[in-house]
């Protein structure tokens, strides 16, 4: 197998069944899950039950006396191994285990190592601790001016350069404050023929991943080995190495296929504590959560978006955004959600005079970070809500102004960046056009009210961030692409197997990907933002046109005459007199960027692409219960031109439906700081019954011309309209606003009733 | 040894395998002992499915199951569908529809596509929602795995 | 949840014998589906769990009783109990709320027996059974005795069984010129807990409402009967006016509590909405013949 021979081109943009499709189906695919290694201990974690208190005294006796336990550490003996055990991609703030102070219910403050699972979750409840319970706070407003204080000095980690501006500062919950000033809203506002000013909430959620987070740490001779479930592996390298004062060589970090990762398996989760442990007792450490444990380590923001709009003869002329993230105990990559969302709060929309505050806080709740979308879909939910808003009270169709006040190819965005490849105003149109908007819309009869609504949106990719890849042809023409990109379902294994395919005239089927290895597959920032594609695909395409290059001099080198009909594996044999040698040609990437100047928040290049998605629903709502049902979903998305259009059709797909679920009814709720539902029991998720009866993923025929093969990322996309599509379509068929998330059936009622008075 | 722990036989898979089981470790657990991972834990409460095995021909969540209870029966897993070297009808739809992303909880949607294939060779939409609606897909790919279903059974019936 | 033994009685007085002792470590083990959850948690921590497995040859049988009622073994699966000929002509009320009653795995364990005494007011057995009349025997240390399931549960997961109690059979009484409806109500996802079950039993003689039994489950403490509502419909004719009354008589006397899946006050208004439709669906449904 796996030789190459020449095929026609077309690669890219065949439908490739997913090249581990078989693994997945017998159950054979690998996950961190499966490994077991000789002499392993396994861990159960020890929790904080305050939100925010000083540790007094943590008591292990009852639990090291137990049979079967190897041992019991504390914050205090992970710092004979790292005597400053503090990290984070954005802060370093989050300590290995607690020391000190714990900043939220769930925290991890002890871990027991035992030789079997079962008696490590029997030691951990013999643990107790004692803490000077301090004044929490919860509320991402409250923080802004709040007494209590979740950090008292904050240290930027300093390690991407997109967040090289962050500042160390001393008694604030502020991580990050996001500015930009366009053009001059007051006066703006001061012109205008009408001003709209709403507030939206976002309620907080969890990834919930059905692989749980898994962590294995093996120590060696001056070195370490560590299988995670993990989407940046390169960065947990680092970041390892940065902890134990190592050189990235004698960390090696592996990654097989992940069972979900939405972000929640992003930057360095547990490996720091398995890594330590695993020094600590020399002996091989796998810590694997459980589904509830999930809910204390990373979760999605919650958020309070207020949003004040000028309009003037039917065209939005000013846009004030204030915007506060509720980031949790620990920064983790917060502060670039806040900033790179910031970048596009006022929406797909041309308007001359902006001004954004887009505020991270910390806060003594489990911790946030990015989840499909990075703070997109929270930003969408309210400047698309808000857009609708006026448009009704203006008495203009919704979609007429939109289109009205559209953000256009080359015009300049918020940022100062100019619009290019972006088809914002053809989302608007497929939508706009598979619902028949501009025809007469059944309204329902009796107590079921019918209604429709579409909302669409845009972000900027993550940048300036680092890909590189490489192509290694063998000798018998067979070849591998080694890279660090993490398929985690998204399908980009494949994808970059047809990029390889395509540009050296093979069959992506005969394309062997080589999962993270951090020994052998070079660097690559992370898997997240739908990066990957555009990134990762131009250093695959790159490292590809390499190899192909070489072989051509091989051939020349051989005597051959240009074109000749030789293949890989007759040039081997021509040079070394029988099958042998290597291709290897290496691509790497980094789009240029030019960071947000200070003052003003104002950049010519803040991105090197735009995602644009859009969705529009039909939905029917009981109004005697007030349950809301979507009976037809219509996704869209510009992502250029598609590598592969089911994988992508079932992007925009999932997406929608997770989305879906983040809107109608998933909420982590609270009882002073301890989530009361961490479980599916109680936290539930789309199931196979709440899909709308009908969904249709469109792609918007684009081209994104800087991209491999015209190609852009996608994975996100298809959240971004989903959430206020909902709302406005309520609003269409009750003549309610809901203004805060989930949407839940008692919502809508309560709305009902108020408006009936 | 724990001494709650006990010698049970059973057939895995068709052949009969024994194995010394402690009173608390679940099925799923034993499972991972034989070095079968298709069957895994992710919710830990039999709500997601990722977990299906049949047991004595009957669907359960092996997270809570206990091992010492399938002492004397019959135990069958995902990794029982091609040991032929072929893919099942409904492992082949999986593929052909793209049923599946992160393939986390596609071998328990598997095992419940055929026990549902089995019971009723020709479920309509509803009757394929009603039955896998105890099995959860993170990425949501319920769309195709309801098609995936249709298709299996229209392989599955006889010319 | 380590070290627990595992018990095998061949016989239901052996297990009750096992069972009666005062500790509540000791508990009986059947389909285990919510015993387990509470196991791996550390809710329960047991010492002797008594299985009761092996005792299904005897009491997971379904029958039609000579009323042309329905007996069913304890230890009767869920599923069994689905698709059991006899349950569908007699009560096909069942077999439609199984189909969204937990899942086919779940099912395919979970007994009878235990889905009634586990006591959780979120199941949808009880309030249908109730509202067919059933009732359930007992039998323990002190003999054999029969309780009505509206009258099984005392509390929030209580019950009235008593120490080394089992319950050995669910009986149900003839259901000829009975119309009965069942009705969930999920506010989060669908395949949610019930934030409101509605269970309704109708005797309608020449269009008008003889006999009714009303219950509510899930949107409250525990399983409950609404006599007012049951009060307004006897002698009502069978339609709409007497399905709103009877509905308003629901809300007004159950007492719903708060939780997650919403408000008490929410929930009493959804009880007026599912009252009604219940009464409507069994209306609809029509007698069993």
């Amino acid at each position: 197998m796996n030789v190459m021979r020449p095929m026609p081109a077309g690669q890219v943009g065949r439908s490739v069944p997913r090249l581990e499709a078989r693994q997945k189906v017998t159950g054979r695919a690998d996950y961190v899950h499966n490994v077991v290694v000789p002499g392993m201990l396994y861990t159960k974690v020890f929790r904080s039950t305050v939100a925010h208190g000083r540790i007094l005294s943590i008591d292990t006796s009852a639990a090291e006396a137990l049979e079967g336990v190897y041992r019991v550490v504390t914050g205090e003996d992970i710092k004979t191994i790292v005597p400053e055990p503090y990290y984070g991609p954005a802060f370093h703030d989050q300590p290995v285990l607690a020391l000190e102070k714990v900043r939220h219910v769930g925290e991890p403050v002890a871990v027991v190592l035992a030789e079997d699972p079962y008696i490590a979750a029997e030691a951990v409840q013999l643990i107790t601790a004692e803490y000077e319970e301090l004044e929490p706070v919860f509320d991402e407003v409250e923080a802004v001016t709040s007494k209590a204080v979740v950090h008292e000095v904050l240290r930027p980690a300093g390690t991407f350069p997109d967040l090289k501006h962050l500042v160390g500062r001393r008694d604030t919950n502020v991580a990050l404050d996001y500015q930009l000033r366009r053009g001059d809203v007051d006066a703006a506002f001061a012109a205008a023929d009408h001003v709209f000013e709403h507030e939206f909430r976002t309620q907080q959620t969890m990834h919930t991943p059905l692989e749980p987070m898994v962590s294995l740490a093996i120590p060696g001779h001056e070195s370490l080995t560590i299988h995670t479930a993990s989407q940046s592996p390169s960065f947990v390298r680092i970041e390892i190495a940065r902890l134990l004062g190592w050189p990235e060589n004698r960390v090696r970090v592996l990654v097989p296929h992940l069972g979900g990762g939405f972000g929640a398996k992003l930057y360095i989760k547990l490996e720091a504590l398995v890594a330590c442990l695993a020094l600590l007792v020399r002996r091989p450490v796998k810590l694997s959560l459980t589904m509830e444990e999930q809910f204390y380590t990373i979760t999605k923001h919650a958020s309070t978006f207020r949003i004040k709009s000028s309009i003037k003869n039917g065209k939005i002329t000013g846009r004030r955004c204030e915007v506060f993230w509720n980031g949790g105990a620990y920064a983790d990559i917060g502060p670039r959600v806040t900033q790179k969302s910031g970048f596009t709060a006022p929406g797909p929309y041309d308007i001359e005079n902006v001004s954004i505050d887009s505020v991270a806080l910390y806060t003594n709740r489990p911790p946030a970070g990015a989840l499909r979308g990075f703070g997109i879909p929270q930003l969408v939910w309210a400047y698309e809500s808000h857009t609708d808003l006026i448009a009704r009270d203006l008495g203009i169709d919704p979609v007429e102004f939109r289109r009205n006040n559209i953000l256009r190819e080359g015009r300049e965005q918020a940022t100062g960046t100019a619009m290019k490849d972006a088809a914002i105003e053809a989302v608007l149109d497929d939508i706009a056009q598979k619902m028949d908007w501009s025809k007469p819309f059944d309204r329902g009869t009796g107590t079921v009210k019918r209604g429709r609504g579409i909302a669409i949106g845009f972000k900027a990719s993550i940048s300036p961030t680092t890909s590189v890849a490489i192509v290694n042809v063998y000798g018998d023409g067979s070849c591998s692409v080694y890279l660090s990109t993490v398929d985690m379902g998204q399908g980009s294994d494949t994808a970059m197997a047809q990029i390889v395919a395509e540009t050296l005239g093979i069959e992506t089927e005969n394309v062997k990907v080589i999962h993270p290895d951090t020994d052998v597959t070079p660097y690559d920032m992370a898997t997240l933002g739908s990066r990957s594609t555009f990134h990762m695909g131009h250093a695959v395409k790159l490292a590809a046109q390499h190899a192909r290059d070489q072989l051509t001099e091989l051939a020349a080198s051989l005597g051959l005459p240009a074109g000749t009909n030789y293949g890989p594996k007759e040039l081997f044999k021509k040079k070394y007199g029988m099958q042998a040698g290597n291709i290897v040609g290496v691509g790497s990437y980094i789009p240029e960027y030019t960071s947000p100047a200070p003052e003003t928040g104002l950049s010519a290049n803040v991105t090197p692409f735009w995602m644009v998605g859009g969705t529009g629903v039909e939905i029917e709502v009981d109004t005697e219960t007030g349950h809301v049902k979507i009976l037809r979903m219509i996704n869209a998305a510009d992502l250029g031109r598609a590598l592969n259009p089911k994988v992508v059709e079932t992007q925009l797909s999932g997406a929608a439906l997770m989305q879906l679920g983040f809107t109608l009814f998933e909420n982590m709720e609270y009882d002073n700081g301890q989530v009361t539902n961490a479980s599916f029991a109680d936290y539930k998720i789309p199931g196979i019954h709440d899909i709308p009866a009908r969904i249709e993923n469109d792609i918007v025929e684009a081209e994104q011309t800087n991209g491999p093969y015209g190609a852009k990322g996608v994975g996100e996309s298809a959240t971004f309209g989903v959430s206020p599509a909902i709302a406005n379509a309520i609003h269409d068929a009750v003549g309610v606003r809901l203004t805060e998330m989930p949407l839940t059936p008692e919502s809508v009622f309560r709305a009902i009733r108020a408006k009936k008075g | 040894m724990d001494s709650t722990s006990r010698q049970i036989r059973f057939t895995l898979n068709g052949r009969p395998v024994s194995a010394r089981v402690e009173s608390h470790l679940d099925l799923v657990d034993l499972l991972r002992r034989f070095d079968l991972f298709g069957a895994r834990e992710s919710c830990g409460q039999g709500l997601c499915g990722c977990c299906t095995v049949l047991v004595d021909g009957v669907a359960v969540s092996g997270c809570l199951t206990l091992a010492q209870l399938v002492d004397g029966k019959s135990v069958t897993t995902v990794e029982s569908l091609d040991e032929s070297g072929e893919l099942s009808h409904v492992q082949q739809a999986f593929i052909d529809e793209g049923a599946f992303q992160c393939g986390f909880c596609t071998p328990g949607f598997v095992m419940m596509a055929h026990e549902l294939l089995k019971q009723n060779p020709d479920p309509n939409e509803t009757e394929i929602r009603d039955y896998l609606a105890g099995n959860l897909c993170r990425c949501a790919a319920y769309p195709e795995i309801i098609r995936a279903v249709r298709s299996a059974a229209d392989r599955m019936r006889p010319a | 949840m380590r070290g627990f033994e595992l018990v095998h009685p061949a016989s239901l007085d052996e297990a009750i014998k096992l069972l009666d002792v005062d500790d509540p470590t000791v508990r009986p083990f059947s389909g285990g589906t919510a015993l387990m959850l509470m196991m791996k948690t550390g809710v329960f921590q047991p010492s002797i769990l008594v299985h009761l497995g092996g005792l299904e040859a005897e009491h997971a049988a379904v029958a039609v009783t000579p009323e042309g009622g329905l007996r069913i073994g304890a230890l009767a699966t869920l599923t069994s109990v689905e698709h059991s000929a006899e349950v569908v002509r007699v009560a096909p009320v069942i077999p439609r709320a199984m189909k969204r009653l937990a899942n086919v795995r779940v099912r395919n364990v979970a007994r009878i027996g235990g889905n009634l005494a586990h006591g959780d007011p979120h199941m949808d057995l009880p309030p249908v059974l109730s509202s067919l009349g059933g009732a359930v025997t007992v039998r323990g240390p002190g003999g054999t005795r029969s309780i009505p399931i509206e009258g099984l549960f005392s509390g929030y997961y209580e019950t009235v069984l008593t120490r080394g109690e089992l319950i050995t059979d669910v009986t149900l009484p003839s259901q000829r010129g009975w119309a009965s409806a069942y009705l969930k109500c999920t506010t989060r996802s669908a395949d949610d807990w019930p934030t409101l079950g509605v269970a309704v039993s109708l005797k309608v003689t020449d269009g008008a409402i003889a006999e009714s039994r009303v219950m509510v489950s899930a949107a409250t403490e525990k399983l409950t009967r609404l006599p007012s509502a049951e009060a307004v419909l006897k002698g009502a004719n069978a339609g709409e006016d007497a399905v709103a009354r009877a509905a308003d008589a629901a809300a007004a006397e159950a007492e719903t509590i708060d939780d997650a899946r919403g408000s008490a006050e929410y929930k009493t208004e959804l009880l007026r909405v599912y009252v009604k439709r219940a009464l409507g669906e069994a209306i609809r449904n029509g007698a069993v013949q």
